[in-house]
């Protein structure tokens, strides 16, 4: 059993006793879970893929996927992969050490009007997750890695499509708690692909909790005497469902070892783009082939589905398909199937 | 439970080997020497298979006794996916050195294998699959030909249909029932036939692109010797499933449209539409992702493990995306197609819409291998 395994069944049974359908539920209206938050605090998941000179747990990239897989297959309503992946990526600039406490990140959308002036910040960031209850934001603003306090913004609160808090902070003159200069591999185009990176970790654990709720309620609901499963027709949407988890599930673990080893740019595209489709088929023949009993919050398919509605949209939807397609049209033909074959080994630039 | 797979990568030896094959499939079969075909249909060349052989690249998983190079299921892949990614005529080996080679090492006699294997491995011998009948297709079990013993052997009588490239193969592996049983799946055994012995006719079908890829085949009172059973007899069955499950893993379920693309690439390289790379883009990504799924499913091979569902998996969706492929760019490029085109992309674009249909279809239809998946699931 490797690392990853064994830290995705850690995860697993700590979410599965906490993470609990009321508990989602009950999320949904208090913005998030506290505790499952120091649940998974307690034995130190949530500094996983933080360095320990920033305060962190150490670990690979590998690591923090497996547990945002597990994450994601029980819809743990925390913002898990700011505190990891993405605030271990942004703390990689020399000096930063983290406080404790729940991490956001700036996901820089195209709206945003975030600058530094004077040391201080200006503007407007949209879409924090969890903007409204964490203890420090972090941000790639004007090539520094700055800590903010969301104390000092003023926070419009919104959420997702799956009730996830999705706030947008309002700065005029903040003084960070820290702000250094980015190191050179700290751009916003890397920052984009670890955002889509941790999605994807996160979709292929709901993909394949939908296949387990898909394939439990399609033998226990019964019409016409048998179970609804045993219809060729509903088969054919579990089977779906099935096959595009295997298939996310796979990528992002490649996708993860590749960027333990460099950018990744070609897999980590890629696998966004495959979570992505999976997002639309895999629910769609989800709620097929649960009829009116996935309609409702009173059962658990929306917990999965509408997440992985939500996460499609975060972290670039079809825009990684025209990337991808410049970078094959680039390197040209006689290259495409070593893009294939090697992925970002090819040489494919994105 | 949800069906997973273990993330694998190449080896370095396992890259020397590609290194090696990419390097000969660039001299041997440069581009413009050749008219490509489409993945398992594209014609057989003796003087290709032979060249494979020579260097070890055919019954790659044979052991070395009977002229195999004991290499593993990954190795295969990397050897094969080269070449159908080229179009390459690989017709004439391809049957023998995916799933007869392998089920006459595994269930043959010393002395079957003694006399087929060496061959099969040297590319010299053409293999053909008699399951499918006229009236046996997804029920593979109730297939009506029958062998009814004889002085010293068997005499063969009934109908094969579809079978590939049976109208040049050499001999036969044949699914027929040799004694009468309680349930379909007993009484069934594999015999291998000489496609050249007296009584057997092949009528070739029309394939819808006007080629005769696969025939009719009849059987009258063809003598079959003894020594030509194939396993136990009665066993035939447990034979024909674990063949079809090796069939099923391998990059021909994802790979065929490549060729097709990359033309596109070349004709079209001046004027890309957004909605071009928007194609190029996902349709590399859904690659990349099929092709982790082929290699994970190929290591659980050579792991000892029996990847059945997941190589379902792999075909079913590997199948569906390659239609999904021509589809698009069809819509995409806004031609007629035409088999006799001066154009290369337009010719293969032609082909493919005429039988990309038969992907789904052959070595057990998306419907069936879904039924296989959707029990793996309960
Ligand atoms: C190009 C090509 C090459 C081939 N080469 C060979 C070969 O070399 N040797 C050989 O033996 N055969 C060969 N075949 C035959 C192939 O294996 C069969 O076509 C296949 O097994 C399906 O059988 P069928 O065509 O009789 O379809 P049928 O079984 O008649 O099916 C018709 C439709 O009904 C569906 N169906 C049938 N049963 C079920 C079920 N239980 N549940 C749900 N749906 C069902 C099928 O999915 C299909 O959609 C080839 C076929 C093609 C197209």
């Amino acid at each position: 059993m490797s690392e990853q395994d064994l830290l995705f069944e850690t995860a697993d049974r700590l979410f599965g006793d906490v993470a609990t359908f009321d508990e989602v539920q009950a999320a949904q209206q208090r913005g998030w879970s506290e505790a499952t938050w120091s649940a998974a605090d307690e034995l130190g998941l949530t500094r996983i893929g933080v360095s320990e000179a920033a305060g962190g747990m150490g670990g690979s990239i590998a690591d923090v996927v497996a547990l945002l897989m597990a994450a994601g297959y029980h819809a743990a309503p925390i913002p898990l992969a700011e505190s990891t992946l993405l605030a271990g990526w942004l703390a990689q600039a020399p000096g930063i050490v983290l406080p404790e406490g729940p991490l956001s990140v700036i996901p820089n959308k195209a709206n945003d009007t975030l600058r530094l002036e004077n040391g201080t910040l200006h503007g407007s960031a949209h879409r924090v997750p969890w903007g409204r209850n964490v203890s420090l934001i972090l941000g790639l603003v004007d090539g520094h890695i700055v800590g903010v306090n969301p104390h000092d913004a003023r926070i419009t609160e919104d959420v997702n499509v799956a009730g996830e808090p999705r706030d947008d902070l309002d700065f005029e003159g903040a003084t960070p708690v820290f702000c250094v200069a980015a190191t050179p591999a700290q751009t916003l185009e890397r920052f984009a692909l670890m955002g889509a990176l941790s999605r994807s970790a996160l979709m292929a654990g709901a993909l394949l909790r939908v296949v387990d709720a898909t394939a439990q309620y399609t033998q226990e609901r019964k019409q016409f005497g048998k179970p609804v499963g045993s219809f060729q027709a509903v088969q054919i949407h579990l089977v779906r469902c099935a096959e595009q988890a295997a298939l996310v599930d796979l990528a992002v673990q490649v996708a993860a070892r590749e960027a333990d080893r460099g950018p990744a740019s070609f897999e980590i595209a890629a696998v966004k783009t495959l979570a992505n489709d999976a997002a639309r088929t895999a629910s769609r023949a989800a709620h097929q082939a649960h009829g009116a009993m996935g309609m409702t919050q009173e059962y658990v398919l929306h917990q999965y589905s509408r997440r992985l509605w939500a996460w499609r949209g975060e972290y670039g939807d079809a825009s990684w398909r025209s990337q991808l397609g410049r970078g094959v049209a680039t390197l040209g033909p006689d290259h495409h199937f070593h893009v294939i074959a090697d992925g970002s080994a090819s040489g494919i630039a994105l | 439970m949800a069906i997973r797979l273990t993330p694998t990568e190449l080896t370095d030896q396992e890259r020397a080997l590609q290194a090696e094959v990419r390097a000969f499939c660039d001299e041997f079969l440069p581009r413009g020497s050749f008219e490509p075909g489409l993945g398992m249909s594209s014609g057989p060349s003796k003087e290709l298979s032979r060249e494979l052989g020579k260097r070890g690249w055919l019954g790659m998983a044979l052991p070395t006794r009977y002229g195999g190079s004991d290499r593993s299921t990954v190795d295969r892949l990397v050897v094969v996916e080269e070449l159908l990614r080229r179009g390459a005529p690989l017709e004439q080996h391809w049957t023998a050195d995916r799933q007869s080679g392998i089920v006459i090492n595994r269930f043959g006699t010393e002395e079957q294998k003694q006399r087929f294997l060496p061959d099969i491995a040297a590319g010299e011998l053409c293999f053909c699959i008699g399951m499918s009948e006229p009236d046996s297709g997804s029920d593979l079990a109730s297939v009506k030909t029958r062998a009814t013993p004889t002085d010293g052997g068997w005499l063969l009588n009934g109908t094969k249909i579809w079978t590939s490239n049976a109208h040049f193969a050499d001999w036969m592996i044949c699914l027929c029932r040799t004694a009468d049983a309680d349930t379909p799946h007993q009484g069934l055994s594999q015999l291998l036939v000489d496609m050249h012995a007296d009584g057997i006719s092949i009528n070739p079908i029309p394939l819808l692109d006007g080629t005769a890829d696969f025939s009719e085949v009849v059987f009258n009172d063809v003598f079959v010797a003894d020594d030509l059973l194939l396993g136990e007899p009665g066993n035939g069955w447990q034979q024909v499933t674990s063949e079809l499950s090796f069939e099923r893993a391998g990059p021909e379920r994802w790979i065929t449209p490549i060729i097709i693309v990359e033309n596109f690439l070349r004709e079209y390289a001046d004027h890309l539409s957004e909605a071009a790379l928007d194609f190029l883009g996902h349709t590399i990504a859904r690659w990349w992702g099929l092709r982790q799924i082929s290699l994970a499913a190929a290591r659980m091979i050579d792991e000892g493990k029996a990847p059945a569902l997941q190589a379902a998996m792999g075909k079913d969706m590997g199948t569906e995306f390659e239609q999904e492929v021509i589809a698009e760019l069809q819509q995409l490029v806004d031609i007629e197609p035409s088999l006799t085109s001066d154009s290369q992309f337009s010719r293969l674009l032609a082909r493919a819409v005429l039988v990309a249909p038969s992907w789904a279809i052959r070595g057990g239809t998306n419907e069936i291998l879904k039924g296989i998946i959707a029990k793996g699931l309960r």
